[in-house]
């Protein structure tokens, strides 16, 4: 199969990772969404109650480093696309080169 | 560019090779950091007065911190568990910071998912003990619930209950290991990108965010939901 070995069969792999791990890192826009939430509600409440800022405070972190981790799935996700993509060793592999 | 962990030299061991890479050199560090803060307490402090001043105050204090907060997060009966968590704690946030001192020389230990995992995994082995400890029975009975007609236990339920069991020090690790790499390919690609000149002082923002916000922050919420999940699993509910 000499298209498959071609220089442009791998670049069109290496050009399709490139794009999934763009799109895997897009997730990031549900997290700034979800963490602006935390952080509007976390204001109100401590208007609302100022003498509890230290513990709203606190939570607020937590829950916002626990709203990260959806977002650094897909960091991570597009990390070993870029960096160490295994499709392109499984292609290499299949053409046998 | 390059991410990978290094191998930094090899060890032949009995026929098997051994490999002391990029990051266990730098656990070793980190080690060194934690044992050197612990003789020198030993020695400026070979006995501890009942009336603390100075440097004894300073260790109390932050000693007297941690259990208030171990016994606030995790529950009293679960006390003895302070002096572990207050060694990961510190071992995180020492690993985490050691970004800024390690510039281009290693890693961070946390930016190697192995070094986090153990962690990760040593707070699942102690959910397990601790749930089954203080709850006996009711805590393997807890997987099988919601129960059919609250009697029979729902054999269906218990795949996504064992699940979710086992997705807990992923999840914990993945967040940590996340932050720091995420931390370190960034600085590595924008000093990658800056002439030599600018590499002295612009960083520096990125450092104080990555490495000592970040840091600080990641470490403290292992901490915090470590003993949460450990509390949850030891409370009769």
């Amino acid at each position: 199969m000499p298209q498959l070995m071609s220089p442009d069969a791998v670049a069109l792999v290496f050009a399709a990772s490139q794009i999934a791990a763009a799109i895997a890192v897009l997730n990031g826009f549900t997290v700034g969404i979800g963490q602006g939430n935390i952080g509007a509600k976390a204001i109100e409440s401590i208007a609302r109650q100022p003498e509890a800022k230290g513990s709203i405070t606190s939570t607020m972190f937590i829950s916002c480093a626990l709203a990260e981790t959806s977002g650094i799935y897909g960091l991570l996700i597009s990390f070993i696309l870029l960096f160490a993509n295994p499709l392109l060793s499984r292609y290499l592999a299949l053409i046998g080169a | 560019m390059n991410f990978n962990i290094r191998n930094l030299w090899s060890v032949n061991i009995g026929g098997a090779e051994i490999w002391i890479t990029e990051s266990l050199v730098s656990v070793w560090v980190v080690m060194l950091v934690l044992i050197a803060f612990a003789v020198v307490v030993r020695v400026k402090l070979p006995k501890f007065s009942d009336k603390p001043k100075g440097f004894q105050n300073a260790v109390e204090a932050m000693v007297e911190y941690f259990d208030r907060f171990v016994r606030t997060t995790a529950g009293e009966k679960l006390r003895f568990l302070g002096p572990w968590f207050f060694t990961v704690f510190a071992f995180i946030l020492i690993s985490n910071l050691s970004g800024v001192i390690f510039i281009g020389l290693l890693r961070p230990p946390t930016a190697d998912w192995g070094v986090v995992f153990a962690f990760a995994l040593i707070t699942f082995i102690l959910i397990q003990i601790m749930g089954v400890r203080y709850q006996k029975g009711q805590y393997i009975r807890a997987m099988f619930e919601p129960y059919f007609f609250s009697k029979v236990p729902n054999f269906l339920i218990f795949p996504l209950n064992l699940i979710g069991e086992l997705a807990r020090p992923v999840s914990l690790s993945f967040r940590l290991f996340g932050n720091i790499l995420g931390g370190v390919i960034l600085m590595g690609l924008v000093y990658g990108m800056l002439p030599l000149l600018l590499r002295f002082g612009l960083p520096a923002f990125l450092h104080a965010y990555f490495d000592l916000f970040a840091g600080a922050l990641q470490a403290y919420v292992f901490t915090v939901l470590s003993l949460a999940f450990i509390g949850g699993a030891a409370d009769t509910t």
